[in-house]
């Protein structure tokens, strides 16, 4: 979080830049079953990201030394397309997206039944096509669709949330210019259903009563997004093309 | 992959094409339904999507500056890459480009290149010092056969609707790409012993060698490739030249009629 201070990020009405109200999200919407060659797949479209998850699997785990006796393995790869950002990526992976695809792979492994499959793989291949702020996010929510999506068992989907601070103020869901400027941002994955969190990152500054709040907003966000997954499961076994 | 799969499915594509058939029921020439979008990506400069059977691919287009070879002091340049990640597929597997997607890359890269659609000279800004480098990036999300064509059609017309975005490397004012022609490529597969356009998935398994046609608006020959273990004879390829030319016309109006909307 740097140079934070010079930017006005929010309006003298109170509202956001673009036009949001403190605790608003951006605009989601979900499409289950995109990719035919995929076992399950989903695009998640969270303001201007775009995020595709395709799943493969349950799988033979190979190497062996990969695989776990009593449960299934989930091995994520979260990768940003080379035109998704401003200036262009080189293709590969850096370090950024080896530690986003591990704590992914984590967060979803707490969320799908693993014990169901053992010494067996799961492949979540995340693509990211657009970024605005917030691909990790958009990331898990897309996996946690992909998976339903291929019909693996998950004792909730994972809903991938963020909030954050612009200006002493805690808001939801920053987009690019608030990430860029703002003094917080606190990513979550959450199970909507239980109420647990399988999914936490945060950097930045955060007082404790800030943090709350945060989580308030995420919490509520939360079950926002994961009406919108249900909802794209539904559409797509509903239609009957399957 | 385990042969024994592909040896019995090559056993049915024998026995399909001596009735003339094909697995998913299509005449020897006749090709999937294809949809185009285009600018369909943020922070791409020029974007496309398309759609061929089970085949997804997206094209997204980027510019940069840089400084131009000593030799060519007013000429920027092209470079067309392809990714074919695990995403597409199950038997893609991680690691370094494979040499698939490098040839992939390459064939649909030199059919752009050779078509000589872009103007090497209308990329310069400064001459000696600051030209355009236009990257095109092709990302396969699901491979049901024949991403050639399909990586091909989504390259140019990502490209085509491509905006330079000078306000940003601050070198004036943002303008359209000048894009003068639509390279289009047809791909071909030995199935059953013959040549069949737009393969699928099932007949790339059980299939052999294969072809890629790039023909220009002229109806010349930009880039052509054969692909894979196989030989073939000049009578089977002037067969399937003429197909070609008739696909290239047929893919070329998806294009013109997706830009005039």
């Amino acid at each position: 979080m740097g140079g934070y201070g010079d930017i006005q990020l929010l309006r003298d009405d109170g509202l956001r830049l673009d036009g949001r109200k403190l605790d608003e999200s951006r605009p989601v919407s979900i499409q289950a079953g995109i990719l035919p060659a995929a076992d399950g797949s989903a695009m998640v479209t969270h303001g201007l990201n775009v995020a595709v998850a395709a799943v493969y699997g349950p799988m033979e785990a190979h190497p062996r030394k990969i695989q776990r006796q009593d449960r299934a393995v989930i091995d994520v790869r979260y990768n940003m397309a080379p035109f998704s950002t401003s200036d262009r990526i080189r293709p590969g992976y850096n370090r950024r997206s080896r530690e986003i695809s591990k704590v992914t792979a984590e967060a979803l492994e707490s969320a799908v039944l693993v014990e169901r499959f053992p010494r067996s793989k799961i492949r979540v291949e995340i693509e990211i096509l657009a970024a605005e702020a917030g691909t990790r996010c958009a990331g898990i929510t897309a996996a946690s669709v992909a998976l339903a999506d291929a019909g693996i068992p998950m004792r909730d989907m994972v809903v991938g949330v963020a909030s954050g601070k612009i200006e002493d103020t805690v808001v939801l869901d920053l987009d690019k210019a608030e990430d860029n400027y703002g003094q917080a941002d606190l990513p979550v994955g959450i199970l909507p259903n239980t109420g647990e969190i399988a999914f936490l990152q945060m950097d930045g500054d955060l007082s404790p009563e800030e943090f709350d709040l945060a989580m308030e907003y995420n919490f509520k966000a939360a079950k926002e997004i994961h009406e919108i997954m249900v909802d794209a499961l539904k559409a797509r076994y509903d239609g009957g093309d399957n | 992959m385990v042969e024994l799969v592909p040896n019995l499915l090559r056993q049915e594509m024998t026995r399909l094409a001596e009735q003339d058939a094909r697995i998913d029921g299509r005449g020897r020439f006749e090709g999937r339904e294809i949809t185009l979008e285009t600018d369909c990506l943020y922070n791409a400069e020029g974007s496309a999507k398309v759609t061929m059977g089970k085949t997804v691919v997206y094209a997204g287009v980027k510019f940069e500056i840089r400084t131009p070879w000593p030799d060519r002091p007013a000429e920027g340049s092209l470079m067309c890459g392809a990714e074919l990640r695990p995403v597409a597929h199950r038997k893609y597997e991680p690691g370094p480009p494979s040499p698939e997607s490098i040839e992939l890359g390459r064939v649909v890269d030199r059919g752009i290149r050779e078509s000589g659609c872009i103007d090497m000279n209308s990329l310069c800004i400064i001459p000696g010092e600051k030209v355009w480098g236009v990257m095109i990036d092709i990302h396969v999300l699901s491979d049901g056969g024949n991403i050639f064509d399909a990586c091909g059609l989504a390259a140019i017309a990502a490209l085509r609707t491509a905006v330079v975005p000078a306000e940003r490397f601050d070198v004036g004012e943002d303008y359209t790409l000048s894009v003068n022609g639509t390279p289009i490529m047809a791909s071909f597969t030995r199935v059953g012993g013959r040549y069949v356009y737009d393969p699928c998935e099932e007949e790339e398994l059980g299939g052999d060698e294969r072809i890629h046609i790039t023909i220009g608006d002229e109806g010349h020959l930009h880039s052509l490739q054969k692909g894979l273990r196989g030989v073939f004879t000049p009578q089977e390829f002037a067969e399937i030249f003429e197909v070609a030319q008739e696909k290239c016309v047929e893919l070329r109006k998806i294009v013109a009629k997706k830009e005039a909307n």
